[in-house]
């Protein structure tokens, strides 16, 4: 117990704390909670003391308080290990800071610098020993071997920080406290004891049920403790039950207001879209547990990535690179590996020999057996899989082309909800083990991550112009900003990718507290068409949402522009490389100008023009402190979050140095290497960073046009009115249907997907009911057929003889008592008779043995 | 002519037969207990002429008559008994009013 509390020693423990504070709200409301039901006294029977201190009938505020507090601590406590983790960092890798952002890619091996490298390596060895740590967990047996530590593999709960890990610790701890402090507002309702939910109709008009204060709170703890071990995972495994719980959570409170049909709908398309990319998910990691043997991030760069130098000191000429090869020669322990850029085997490291073997076209001899031998190899198309499948689960929970379908429809949640788990955090969290398993994805693959990225973020931002559900815009804009992400990270732009997650969480996280707030004002009306007009009624309310909006946007100075002009900057250099992949910069350029479009028109439509319902507008008010107190302070982070020395240089972000530290420290590997593993890396890696940064500007510029364009088309069509929107919709009704049905995504999976697996079920149930039950059923009836004749032989037969036995006796006996009348003169009679017929029998004999 | 066994014997069965037929006939208790001492006598006679007639039975013949003799006395005081109680019962000696031992 003593290392646990030993904080100067690892104070990466710092984290595990703030990772367990969640969890012990939740345990402390699941028990209180569970105490209260045991304790709930029958209907008109007072309950006991104990049951009205957990708040009796109606649920207590303080449920609320202690998760609050929990989180709350939990951004404390990620506040100071981030000050130590940066002080830490500073001091172990001092020469990093001169060049932020370059040193992963720097380096080609000069002999001056090698001393220093040793040096570091110690430094950095020590920075290490204070950030990561793990203990076993599991044994794993392998084959028929029993369990030792050589043969047998150990799965073990760890925590690593990086800067990448940190930065997410304090945005989700941010974010989350927020939104709990506004949860404590919007769901003030559920702490009646009783709640009427008036979309849910039952006989007796509409459902009245409990409140569910602390049940929400209770669910969001248990979130923001999967998020956080999520983040502070050091293996996949891990990371793999933290995704498997955010699930559940995200299940739980889509299915807040289960009564309702919509939402228990939503919380199963959610589910059970995740559910496809989990599969994925799971196959990556069998396959990498069967190749690796390892769940281990850093375990596994290592593996299918060649170190920076070999055990003597020698730089790899592939340095960071995943190197393939082809096999030569037959038979096992004769066989050969030729390095060739595009074999169809990859090395798994480390390796025995020497750095020069693993060279182009040189060849080297290879045992299949890596704990014994020099390396293993591994099928370049299983690598290849085991990305995608990885990819799959992220494309499920990030809500990517083609399983985004569930996050609009996720929104029937409570809209803090919306906020926290399918806006900021857990939607992201598919970015960002894109991010963290980085290494693992070979060009090819981050080619589909790119092309996925690319479509999602177009395919989203169309859909989200028509939309009229203020919540529903923001889910089609959280899936195409998140499609924003991945594209960063398909096209190597890691950094931009990460940065512009932690930017948007909080400026999306903004736009739908502040979506909240106005739903909360309006008394839970979401259509826009509904509103307008609202901005005297909630001045806050708009104010803070205009900063989102402009940081969507992609304004200067605000966080989105630093972001989203990196990604484009990362986009138009890959394309600039990469002349054939050209959409991949067109797509995004575009879908800015949308993006643009389809926020002002959801602010204008809400906010400005005349009211277009007058009973929403009368009753329509700000919303109280404890809700406009998170707004102001997510604004103020919205605007400033990305903010360097200089909030006018969008290459100058403290944010995106902070994440380039990351990329270093976690994720050895190569970047920008996208097409063509053939050319020499270092130099096409080179080539990409190098156009990224020379148009940087130019992308910048680009956009920021396009931006402003699209915004004076908004104020035209809904400020001005010099376009009439309803105009449009009549002159092209096809689009706007194609639109206004989500490109007919349902309807093309219900044909596809559900109506073919509802047919098969509907066959199932067919052979059930008539082989299986008819089976059954025959044989029953058989059974009860055969049974009867068994009761009638029964019945007929063997009782009937017994029976007529003893009738047969009864009637002798009956007819015998008849002889027996009482009478003395005839009981002499008898006797006299008797007599004579003895004697004349005797008589008989006598004389019969006389005359013989 | 001096009687011999078979006279006896005829007597005897004269006096059984009479007694049997008494004891049939009689609806009067007493008169069924004087059939059955004509059927003891009966008896007794036998057994007085086999003892007389037969060497072999001279003393088990009159022992068996004095027995006779004595179970008669003895069985009259009994039966005597008897239907004083159930004299008692029936207010009449009428056998066929003792119909209770039927089946």
């Amino acid at each position: 117990m003593n290392w646990f509390l030993d904080v100067q020693e690892h104070p990466g423990l710092l984290y595990v704390y703030a990772t367990l504070l969640p969890l012990a709200s939740f345990v402390l409301l699941l028990l209180a909670g569970a105490l209260r039901t045991a304790l709930r006294p029958a209907p008109g029977v007072s309950g006991s003391n104990l049951y009205y201190l957990l708040g009796g009938d109606a649920p207590l505020r303080s449920g609320g308080y202690i998760a609050t507090a929990g989180i709350g601590s939990a951004f404390v406590l990620s506040v100071f290990g981030f000050i130590l983790f940066t002080r830490d960092y500073n001091a172990a890798f001092p020469h990093h800071d001169a060049q932020p952002g370059h040193a992963a890619v720097q380096g080609q091996g000069k002999t001056a610098e090698k001393e220093s490298d040793d040096k570091a390596d110690k430094r950095r060895e020590q920075f290490d020993g204070h950030w990561k740590d793990s203990f076993d967990w599991a044994w794993v047996k392998t084959g028929n071997s029993t369990t030792s530590a050589k043969e047998g593999t150990v799965l073990k709960l760890g925590y690593k920080i990086d800067h990448l890990a940190a930065i997410m610790f304090l945005m989700v701890t941010l974010v989350a406290t927020l939104i709990h402090l506004f949860s404590i507002g919007y769901m003030g309702e559920e702490l009646q004891p009783e709640v009427e939910d008036h979309q849910v109709h039952t006989q007796h008009g509409s459902l009245r049920r409990r409140g569910r204060f602390g049940r929400f709170f209770l669910y969001m703890s248990l979130f923001c403790f999967s998020m956080l071990n999520l983040v502070l995972a050091d293996n996949l495994f891990q990371v793999f039950l933290s995704w498997e719980l955010v699930g559940i959570c995200s299940y739980l409170l889509i299915g807040f207001y289960f009564e309702r049909r919509s939402a228990s709908d939503a919380a199963n398309k959610a589910f059970i879209t995740n559910r496809i990319g989990d599969a994925g998910f799971i196959l990556g990691l069998i396959i990498i547990w069967t190749y690796v043997g390892s769940f281990n991030f850093e375990d596994i760069f290592h593996k299918v990535r060649a170190g920076e130098k070999d055990p003597s000191n020698t730089r790899y000429q592939f340095a960071g690179q995943v190197v393939r090869g082809e096999k030569v020669g037959f038979g096992e322990g004769t066989e050969k590996l030729r390095i060739t850029p595009d074999g169809s085997e990859v090395v798994l490291f480390p390796l025995k020999g020497n750095a020069e073997n693993i060279a182009e076209d040189k060849t080297v001899p290879t045992k299949i057996n890596p704990g014994a031998g020099d390396f293993g190899t591994m099928p370049y198309w299983l690598l290849v899989t085991a990305g995608l499948g990885i990819f799959l689960g992220c494309v499920g929970k990030s809500a990517q082309f083609p399983l985004h379908v569930w996050l609009p429809d996720a929104m029937e949640g409570p809209t803090p909800v919306s906020a926290l788990i399918h806006a900021a955090t857990m939607v992201a969290a598919g970015v960002y083990l894109v991010g963290r398993c980085f290494p693992l994805f070979v060009p090819e693959s981050r080619l589909v991550i790119a092309y996925t990225g690319a479509i999602t973020l177009f395919v989203a931002a169309t859909i989200a112009i028509v939309m009229t559900d203020i919540k529903k815009v923001l889910a089609y804009s959280t899936v195409s900003q998140l499609g924003y992400m991945m594209l960063a990270l398909g096209v190597g732009g890691w950094v931009a990718g990460l940065f512009h997650l932690v930017t948007h969480a909080f400026f999306k996280a903004l736009l739908f507290l502040g979506s909240g707030s106005v739903i909360y004002g309006c008394h839970h009306e979401q259509d826009m068409l509904k509103m307008g007009g609202l901005y005297p009624k909630m001045k806050i309310t708009a104010l803070t949402m205009l900063i989102g909006v402009l940081a969507i946007a992609g304004i200067p100075t605000f966080s989105g522009w630093f972001s989203k002009d990196a990604i484009l900057a990362e986009a138009l250099g890959f394309v600039h490389v990469n002349r054939q992949h050209g959409l991949l910069f067109l797509l995004p350029l575009m879908t800015a100008g949308i993006t643009t479009f389809y926020m002002f028109r959801m602010w204008l439509l809400t906010f400005t023009g005349k009211p277009r319902d007058h009973h929403v507008f009368e009753h329509a008010g700000e919303s109280p402190g404890v809700m406009t107190v998170p707004l102001i302070v997510l604004a103020f982070f919205s605007w400033v979050v990305a903010w360097g020395s200089n909030p006018l240089n969008p290459e100058k972000s403290y944010l995106e140095e902070q994440i380039h530290h990351a990329q270093h420290l976690s994720v050895t590997a190569d970047f920008g290497m996208v097409a063509g593993a053939g050319e020499a890396a270092g130099e096409h890696t080179e080539t990409v960073e190098h156009f990224t940064h020379e148009y940087h500007a130019l992308a910048g510029y680009l956009a920021l046009g396009i931006v402003l364009l699209a915004i004076i088309f908004a104020f035209v069509v809904y400020w001005f009115k010099v376009l009439d929107p309803a105009e449009a919709k009549e002159q092209f009704p096809g689009v706007h249907r194609f639109l206004w049905n989500k490109w007919y995504f349902d309807e093309l999976y219900s044909a596809i997907l559900v109506r073919p697996a509802l047919t098969v079920a509907g066959w199932a149930r067919g052979f059930d009911i008539n082989v299986i039950d008819g089976t059954v059923d025959f044989l029953g009836r058989a059974t009860v057929r055969i049974s009867s004749w068994n009761g009638k032989f029964d019945l007929g037969i063997v009782d009937g003889l017994v029976n007529l036995t003893g009738n047969v006796i009864f009637g002798i006996g009956y007819s015998f008592r008849r002889l027996q009348t009482g009478y003395l003169r005839s009981y002499v009679l008898f006797l006299v008779l008797a007599a004579i017929g003895f004697f004349a029998v005797l008589s008989y004999f006598v004389a019969k043995t006389a005359a013989s | 002519m001096t009687p011999d066994l078979n006279h006896y014997l005829l007597l005897g069965a004269v006096l059984f037969v009479s007694g049997a037929l008494c004891m049939a006939n009689k609806r009067n208790a007493i008169g069924v207990l004087m059939g059955v001492e004509l059927v003891l006598n009966g008896a007794s006679i036998n057994f007085i002429a086999f003892a007389r007639f037969n060497p072999i039975f001279a003393i088990e013949g009159q022992i068996f008559a004095l027995f006779v003799i004595v179970l008669a006395a003895a069985e009259a005081a009994i039966a005597l008994a008897i239907v004083l109680n159930f004299y008692n019962n029936h207010m009449t000696v009428d056998v066929d009013t003792a119909e209770e031992l039927k089946g």
